[in-house]
């Protein structure tokens, strides 16, 4: 009698020197359901899945498939054993066309040739089954990220994978996309196939999983029933604490007129058109403006023309002062930023804790005298803010960057953003990658910084951070704003129309 | 605070010990070549082979040979004094390397800062009449113009890097070349070649036929009958003086950041162009310290038509520094070493069989052997690092940077050595 489980990982233990990364976790998963994978940054579910990829070798515990104990030794075993996984980070070749990415590796052959006309028509009946829209013969550079996850998935399915992993699969969609992601995945289980789903999302976990493993710490805290569950439960046991999941804010009391930007264009990098292509608008003291938009939509540029990281042409007045033309030690005197990047440009890796609270203000006479850095000021300082903010790190102010995990690097470069105290935060994307512990605490800190009377413009990728956390929401499409709404003026579903560039607002204006 | 005292302890133990077991490897293999070439040559027999390994080993404490044709040793004052004097350039072309590379840039144009410098001091020292100005001021004019020289054909990839994002290890190997045709352009249509000793072709005048020399301090009294001067004290001096640059002020501060990350530099408003081209410019300062120091010495003659070849000192400072793992201090130690292996070259031509050039074979091995101190000290800090891997659950492939570097330089450091041969 065949087991109840297609695959099952029983008391999983793996260990790294000097910490446990899975600690005895078992993880069952049903023929035909889907089971979402839930835990904060590091409390080692891509471990997990490196142990079922055959990546890493478990210390104690086996794997079963079927009931029987399989030997995983590298992805070719996994990828014997029907084993497929979407990767955060597509794992595609960007100079292929979507049919040779989607047979690499799986090549019909004679006599050494690849066929390709049989692989189209398979491909071609499986993308009209699932409604897999995807250009067959575009090369991967030119399509859109969610064509890419289509393409990752026809890749799994090409194969005939029967264990479909996804690893946060969410995150570069639009709303309309997720829905219908989530209704393939419901395809795939009632077909019999069985899906692994790794998220921090919530709200994604409640509408499609049967089931959810928690795990905290590199431990196994436990399996429940979707169904038998809520939002609130679950992110209690992921963080082990409860969790305050909405955003608390009081109505925005805005004030005067902190940043000023007028028919602001940024040149792009990757084209010959302008990334952003004059924008306008402005944001005034204890207000919030969220700008949002799908990631790739002229953002990132708007905030280096803004931030000065990038020529820029069109004029910006910040505090009264036109800084248009300033340099970035300039604006920075009442302007603080929260980057995009933290790797790039929110920290300098190799650098100590402390050396990193500094970056900005080692020149003020507070932490130098006479060209020479004092080190106990800074020392002090770092130390004064690693506690306010509680930046977690090994050795406290002297770790380098390097060594701290995701979260603790973003507490940091928060921490001495926040405590530059400029009356303008810029804030891009300040919890991407974050679990809900963190997420929590920098959204309050910001809802905080507003209330005393700071204006913030923040970049958000994420739609339930643009809901709940901001004041007044620009749209960003293709390098234009194309619509502008008042909190509570606007639904996720149609800001969503707009992010995708069904909707544009100067047009309804015409009417 | 004591946690932090011992981990600063335990990183910097682990700089030094990763650097002495390389060296200890190095000489090693330099002891089995020796062997092997011995037992392979018919003239060398197995004692002499054996006195050959003592030589590589000890061959600054080498005294010669007593009566009964033994090998002696004990404090030989020349030796010691002229590997202090050899030390000089080396420690500051390491120390010129070395600097560069905590800004994240690879001088691989020390050879070229190096002739630049010479040329300057040469032209100041030897042009300047000393019946006009006390020897003294000339020979201060000379060190700070041969300073000066080499900053500014250092600045020369740093500005091609900073404004147009040169490569500038390309840049570096082409003012090389640039500089080595330029200088003997400049001498040979100078007035400065040697024609008083009518035995000598190709060589310029030494700068005390001009009165010009680098004060002694003393040192010629404890190291009687070597060529030692200052030199190796201003050396130590400037190591210092860049340490202190480096590490405690606001200005080594930004030019490491630049050098470390110069995106998050520039975020932070860090003007990165200027930084790259200050740190290539003072690269450039410390190899044109070490040409003039050499040639301000009074008795070292420069070969002028350098138009086919590199100075070698240029390209050992890029060992030195390796060694050092680009501490400014570190560079006194590792030049010094460097310096003893070039007497102990010379020591084994004078006393055995051997040819000079296994000398160059075992220097070789050391320099392979110095890429290694950073792979061993990864594998040391290796525990450390998995720890902090497997916390940080993040970017595997960002933390793998210390390995190419190490790499890299390894095999520029191999090209070079396959250069001078």
């Amino acid at each position: 009698m065949p087991s109840e489980y297609i695959i099952e990982m029983l008391h999983i233990t793996k260990v790294f020197p000097g910490i446990i990364a899975n600690d005895d976790i078992t993880l069952q998963l049903r023929r035909g359901e889907i089971h979402a994978l839930l835990g904060e940054n590091g409390a080692g579910k891509s471990t997990l899945m490196s142990v079922l990829f055959g990546l890493y070798q478990p210390e104690a515990g086996e794997i079963r498939k079927n009931g029987e104990k399989v030997e995983i030794n590298d992805p070719n075993d996994a990828t014997a054993l029907g084993i497929g996984m979407v990767h955060q980070h597509f794992k595609l070749v960007d100079v292929f066309t979507v049919l040779d990415n989607i047979i690499l590796g799986a090549e019909t052959t004679k006599l050494g040739f690849v066929q390709k006309k049989e692989a189209r028509k398979r491909i071609e009946a499986l993308s009209e089954k699932y409604g897999l829209r995807v250009d067959l013969d575009a090369k991967v550079e030119d399509i859109t990220v969610g064509m890419q996850q289509r393409v990752e998935i026809l890749k799994m399915l090409y194969r005939n994978n029967e264990i479909l992993i996804f690893d946060e699969p969410t995150a570069v969609l639009t709303p309309q996309e997720i829905d219908e992601l989530m209704q393939m995945m419901k395809d795939f289980a009632a077909e019999g196939k069985s899906i692994l789903f790794i998220t921090h999302k919530l709200n994604e976990i409640m509408a499609v999983s049967d089931r959810v493993s928690v795990l905290r710490k590199g431990k196994y805290i436990g399996t429940v029933n979707t169904r038998d569950t809520n939002a609130q439960e679950l992110s209690n046991m992921m963080v082990g604490r409860p969790v305050q999941l909405q955003v608390s804010k009081t109505p925005a009391q805005p004030g005067e007129e902190v940043l000023k930007v007028e028919d602001l264009s940024v040149a792009s990098h990757i084209h010959k058109r302008n990334a952003v292509n004059g924008v306008s608008f402005s944001v005034r003291s204890g207000e919030i403006v969220c700008i949002a938009g799908i990631d790739g939509n002229g953002q990132t540029e708007l905030i280096y023309g803004l931030t000065g990281l990038d020529k820029s042409s069109g004029r910006v007045t910040l505090c009264g002062h036109d800084i248009s033309r300033a340099s970035i030690s300039k604006r920075g005197e009442e302007m603080s930023h929260i980057p995009e990047d933290r790797h790039k440009h929110g920290l300098v890796l190799d650098f100590s804790l402390e050396q990193n609270m500094v970056l900005q203000r080692f020149n003020e006479p507070r932490f130098q005298s006479g060209g020479f850095i004092k080190n106990d000021a800074v020392r002090e300082y770092a130390e004064g803010l690693i506690s306010k903010f509680d930046v977690r790190s090994g050795q406290g102010p002297v770790t380098r960057a390097r060594a701290m995990s995701g979260g603790n690097q973003q507490k940091a470069i928060i921490a001495r953003e926040l405590d530059r105290d400029k009356p303008l935060i810029v804030a891009v994307q300040p919890t991407r990658g974050l679990d809900v512990g963190a997420i929590e605490f920098i959204h309050s800190e910001l809802v905080a910084e507003r209330d005393r009377g700071k204006a913030i413009l923040l970049v958000s990728l994420e739609l339930e951070e643009v809901m709940s956390l901001s004041d007044r929401i620009l749209v960003m499409y293709e390098g234009e704003i194309v619509g502008e709404f008042l909190q509570g003026q606007v639904s996720a579903e149609e800001l969503g129309l707009y992010m995708a560039g069904a909707k544009k607002q100067g047009e309804a204006a015409a009417e | 605070m004591k946690s932090r005292e011992s981990f600063r302890n335990s990183d910097s133990f682990r700089t030094l010990i990763s650097s002495l077991i390389s060296i200890l490897i190095g000489l090693l293999a330099g002891a089995v070549i020796i062997f092997i070439v011995g037992l392979t040559n018919s003239s060398i027999s197995f004692s002499g082979a054996v006195e050959g390994i003592k030589i590589v080993l000890f061959g600054v404490f080498s005294t010669g040979r007593s009566a009964g044709g033994a090998l002696s040793f004990g404090f030989n004052p020349v030796n010691m004094g002229n590997l202090f004097f050899r030390a000089a350039p080396l420690v500051l072309t390491g120390l010129s390397v070395a600097v560069a590379n905590k800004t994240g840039l690879f001088n691989i144009g020390a050879p070229g800062q190096y002739l630049a410098g010479t040329c300057a001091s040469l032209f100041i020292a030897l042009s300047i009449p000393s019946s006009r100005m006390a020897p003294g001021l000339i020979w201060l004019l000379a060190l700070l113009g041969g300073m000066l020289a080499g900053a500014l054909w250092g600045s020369i990839p740093g500005m091609l890097k900073a404004m147009l994002n040169m490569n500038e290890v390309i840049a570096c190997i082409m003012t090389n070349w640039i500089a080595a045709n330029l200088v003997t352009w400049l001498f040979d249509i100078s007035k400065l070649k040697n024609t008083a000793e009518g035995t000598k072709t190709g060589y310029i005048y030494k700068t005390t036929y001009n009165g010009v020399a680098t004060p002694k301090f003393g040192l010629d009294k404890i190291f009687a009958g070597s060529q030692i001067n200052g030199g190796i004290i201003i050396a130590m001096i400037l190591c210092v003086i860049m340490y202190v640059v480096m590490e405690k002020t606001t200005f080594g501060f930004q030019l490491k950041a630049c050098g470390a990350n110069r995106y998050a530099a520039k975020y932070a408003g860090i003007k990165d162009r200027r930084n790259i081209i200050l740190s290539m410019a003072m690269a450039g300062a410390m190899a044109g310290a070490a040409g003039s120091l050499y040639y301000l010495s009074g008795n070292t003659e420069f070969f002028w038509s350098t138009y086919q070849s590199l100075p070698a000192e240029g390209f050992t400072g890029i060992a030195v520094a390796l060694l050092a793992v680009n501490n400014p201090i570190g560079v006194i130690f590792s030049g010094i070493f460097m310096s003893m292996l070039n007497i102990s070259g010379m020591q084994l031509t004078y006393l055995t069989a051997y040819n000079e050039y296994i000398t160059d074979v075992i220097i070789a091995v050391i320099v392979y052997m110095s890429a290694f101190s950073l792979i061993i000290r990864t594998m040391l800090a290796g525990r450390k690092k998995n720890i902090a891997g497997a916390n940080a659950n993040a970017e595997p492939g960002k933390r793998e940077q210390t390995l190419p570097d190490a790499r890299e330089m390894a095999s520029s450091s191999a090209a070079v050595k396959e250069k001078e041969a």
